[in-house]
């Protein structure tokens, strides 16, 4: 996607503060991070902490029971596949659109792959879900003879991807942090000095960053493919006798995707209006990830029709058993909800040029479509969790709805309180914008006339 | 894009008009051969009509085999139109200027031979007049309206008229400048072709707007050709073809095979019209890029479809599935087409050098296109070959000389096609050319002039 700045000719929006000078964006960026924590901060802070721990006590609760009756942890498992569809997708925003080199993604690039730190929760959260599995003998599977599979092949595919966003986060970091080592005090400082006092900018340092970051990046993407299509193999389709969709993999990593730019968006919204960012974010920002938005919305149609159509026209016995438990059966609610949240809605709004092309539109799309993500979590998760006979060919038989108890809501609430929490606490260690980044593109823009017109002149170096 | 020339309005006129305007020996020699390869295609469809199909390979139960292949082949390269040009036009891709008009054109010739193929196959093309029209929706006589079979014409013929219009809007500025260069008959086909161009501000803006709407309307038509395509195999209950992946496995393969037909079609015009100051090794590099995206995006899927072979372990599927990658010669045929449609080309496109390599990305891109030919004839023929059970009467199918002379003249039919557009249309959008130089800047960075694009 490349850069998106009207087709009416406007002179585009800057991509600091008017007038600001390089000194005066690095003074602005790294100051949010050194000044000591506002009141405000501390209250969400706060707020979520106690939340967290209300899922933790939940989650012990839980643990309590044992992993044996699987049932009860179909919440669980979606909260999971909530958390790996949507914070940590959204670092793709960033490694995609730095590979594209796009100049609108300079201001949101750090906001997103901040995003990883979720990964280290969601870790702790798949430990139980993993070990509810029942063992693959008796049972279709692609893992076949691999010693330790699923349980620890996806326990390790989730770990490195975990690992490969925070080291993303780190080396796209790096220069920030060394700046911030040098005008940094107390505690935090030494940590910087720590993390990043080698880095002095040198031209071979400059190249090794670009270089590892991309290797990173595109091997943080074919990751959250993979960790995806195993996540929806082992922990849903695999659960479900004669539930058979080659698609489905594909389908849950497209999902993902959507998840992680609707995620994106209320980040970006979050910091332009709570966190006083509104001279860096702008429309433009809002524009380009309402359209790539749309597309996602537009894509998620086609590859649910594609599987739905063939399992709808085959009629054989175990599609007739699939539909009837994911769509049409007793989760008929949650697939309406998700049909509507993560295609209907987003399609009806996003169509329109304005809204799009505005601040609060594609905010309101995105907040339905993470609705849309939780109700098609619940309804691929929890009904698969609740299937007691998971062998042979076809689902004999469909199970009921089961409903979240008070357990399942508190790990549910708690579980987003964390990640919000962790994300908090991540912007006080690593500024939320990219001050290195946005220099560059001070560097690489200029605003040139044409005929009667100003418009942005973007460079790309090579 | 980093390398770029200056080049005046006059000068682009004149290179990007002189194929039209001048008629070299080598475009009657080029005409002649493909001319020549194209009356085979119709001496085997006479002998097929005079004959019957039996001179064919196909044997029960294999009912489908290279024909239908070639369908499918064709349709696939049809998708380069629309990527090149829609997708990288509503993306603003700088690199799209030069190749967006061959793409659409080679579209509208692809999806013209594919067309043939069904008829062909038919046995009796005016038979399938008879019962298309006036179509019986009752007797349940006429094939039954709910099937594939049937959706796809409609979206063929949608996706081919849109297609021409989609060339044609993009045209009607650079027919214009052909009125302004010709005389007699053809100054009057361009004055009436151009529909009154004069280039008025209003008139521009009237062509970017249709050209934006065209772009994506269209992108909902090119992804439903191949996903029905798909559905014509996928909704039977054919052992490895009943696969909910085929949609948009189909439709990957599809980007594949025609953004590499366009790589090589480049390659072509460049070296054939001389137009090495508009087509240079950074458009290589970018279609490299993105052929490279395509390719890994598209091997995904390939995995996953061989993968959900053996998933369920249903001995049936399991069983076409051996026979298609351990029995001869389908194993020798899949080591073939895996090797040419990624093993080989995927790697070489993570090169830069070869990227930016205008013999090597001829090389790779014909491979990927002899590579995604035997994917499409693996997926259809062992599907049907191989022995069910209720299969009571089966012979081998081997393609015969007529199917493979068809395979030739296919190719020659699209050459000929865009050989004889070159000779009337620009083969390069002389406005998009145009619109390029103005938007060209440059940023100063230190002591480097950095080039840059002015952003609409």
């Amino acid at each position: 996607m490349s850069d998106t700045h009207g087709h009416n000719g406007h002179e585009p929006s800057p991509l600091v503060p008017p007038g600001a000078t390089d000194r005066a964006v690095s003074a602005d960026v790294l100051g949010r991070v050194l000044h000591p924590a506002g009141r405000r901060f501390r209250g969400w802070a706060l707020l979520l902490t106690a939340l967290l721990a209300i899922g933790v006590v939940g989650f012990l609760l839980r643990l309590q029971g044992g992993v044996q009756d699987r049932t009860q942890w179909g919440y669980t498992a979606a909260l999971f596949a909530i958390l790996l569809s949507t914070f940590q997708a959204a670092p793709l925003v960033s490694i995609t659109q730095r590979f594209l080199r796009s100049q609108w993604r300079r201001p949101l690039g750090r906001a997103t792959e901040l995003l990883a730190v979720v990964g280290l929760l969601n870790f702790l959260i798949m430990l139980p879900v993993v070990a509810a599995l029942p063992p693959l003998a008796g049972r279709p599977s692609l893992w076949n003879w691999w010693p330790g599979a699923p349980h620890l092949w996806d326990t390790l595919g989730v770990a490195i991807l975990v690992v490969n966003g925070l080291a993303v986060l780190y080396l796209a970091a790096l220069p920030d942090l060394a700046a911030l080592a040098v005008v940094g005090q107390g505690w935090r400082a030494g940590l910087w000095r720590r993390l990043a006092g080698f880095w002095v900018g040198t031209p071979r340092q400059w190249d090794i960053q670009r270089m590892a970051l991309g290797t990173l990046g595109m091997f943080y993407f074919l990751m959250l493919v993979f960790s995806h299509s195993m996540v929806a193999m082992d922990f849903s389709m695999g659960l479900v006798p004669g539930w058979k969709s080659a698609i489905f993999p594909a389908t849950h990593a497209l999902s993902a995707l959507q998840g992680g730019l609707a995620t994106t968006i209320v980040m970006l919204f979050i910091l332009r209006t709570v966190g006083g960012w509104q001279d860096y974010l702008h429309v433009d920002q809002f524009w380009a990830l309402a359209k790539l938005l749309l597309s996602f919305s537009l894509l998620w149609f086609y590859f649910f029709y594609s599987e739905f159509i063939i399992l709808w026209y085959g009629r054989q016995p175990q599609e007739e058993a699939t539909i009837g438990l994911l769509m049409f059966g007793p989760y008929l609610v949650p697939f309406v909800g998700a049909f509507l949240c993560s295609f209907v809605l987003p399609l009806a709004l996003l169509i329109w040029n304005p809204i799009r092309r505005s601040i609060r539109g594609p905010v309101v799309v995105a907040c339905i479509i993470l609705v849309g993500q939780l109700f098609d979590r619940v309804r691929l998760y929890v009904s698969a969790y609740s299937i007691e006979q998971v062998g042979g060919h076809v689902l004999e038989h469909v199970p009921a709805f089961h409903p979240p108890d008070l357990v399942d809501v508190m790990i549910l609430v708690g579980g987003a309180a964390g990640a919000v929490l962790l994300v908090l606490l991540a912007s006080r260690l690593v500024p939320v914008f990219s001050l290195w980044e946005l220099k560059e593109g001070m560097m690489l823009r200029k605003v040139v006339p044409l005929v009667r017109l100003r418009l942005a002149a973007l460079a790309k170096p090579r | 894009m980093q390398e770029r020339y200056l080049l005046t309005n006059r000068q682009i006129n004149d290179d990007l008009t002189r194929p039209v305007l001048t008629t070299p020996f080598w475009f009657w020699v080029a005409a002649a051969l493909l001319g020549g390869g194209l009356s085979l295609g119709l001496l085997v469809v006479a002998v097929f009509v005079i004959f019957g199909l039996g001179v064919t390979g196909l044997n029960r139960p294999v009912f489908w085999g290279v024909m239908i292949t070639n369908f499918v082949f064709w349709v696939g390269i049809s998708h380069a139109g629309v990527m090149i040009s829609s997708i990288l036009r509503l993306s603003q891709a700088e690199w799209r200027r030069p190749v967006t008009r061959a793409a659409e054109v080679l579209t509208i010739f692809a999806l013209g031979t594919a067309m043939t193929f069904p008829l062909i196959h038919t046995g009796r093309p005016w038979r399938t007049l008879y019962w298309v029209f006036p179509y019986d929706f009752f007797r349940a006589i006429w094939p039954n309206v709910r099937s594939p079979l049937v959706w796809d014409p409609s979206a063929i013929f949608t996706y081919l008229t849109s297609a021409s219009l989609f060339v044609y809007v993009a045209l009607l500025p650079d027919l214009a400048v052909l009125r302004e260069r010709t005389t007699g008959l053809p100054h009057l086909f361009y004055s009436i072709a151009s529909l009154g161009w004069r280039g008025t501000p209003r008139q521009w803006y009237l062509q970017a707007l249709a050209g934006i709407l065209l772009s994506a309307l269209i992108l909902p038509v090119f992804v439903s050709v191949h996903s029905i395509v798909s559905w014509d195999f996928a909704v039977s209950l054919v052992p490895n073809w009943h696969a909910t992946i085929f949609a948009p496995y189909f439709v990957i393969g599809a980007v594949w095979s025609g953004v590499s037909a366009v790589a090589t079609l480049m390659v072509i015009m460049r070296s054939v019209f001389k137009w090495q100051k508009y087509i240079t090794p950074d458009h290589f590099d970018a279609i490299g890029r993105l052929l490279l995206v395509v390719g890994v995006g598209w091997f995904y899927f390939f995995v996953l479809e061989y993968l959900f072979g053996f998933y369920g372990a249903e001995p049936a599927e399991i069983a076409v599935r051996e026979f298609q990658l351990f029995s001869w010669p389908w194993n020798l045929l899949f080591a073939i087409f895996m090797l040419a449609a990624f093993l080989i080309p995927v790697p070489m496109l993570c090169f830069r050098g070869i990227r930016r390599s205008i013999k090597w990305m001829l090389i790779t891109s014909l491979l990927v296109n002899v590579g995604m030919w035997l994917e499409r004839y693996i997926i259809i023929v062992p599907g049907l070959a191989y022995k069910q059970v209720l299969t009571f009467s089966y012979g081998e199918y081997t393609p015969s000389i007529f199917e493979f002379t068809l395979i030739f003249a296919s190719f020659c039919m699209v050459g000929l096609g865009i050989l004889v557009f070159s000779k009337v249309f620009p083969l390069m959008p002389i406005g998009e050319a145009k619109e390029g130089q103005i938007f060209r800047a440059s940023v100063k960075v230190g002591k480097v002039e950095v080039p840059a694009v002015i952003r609409e």
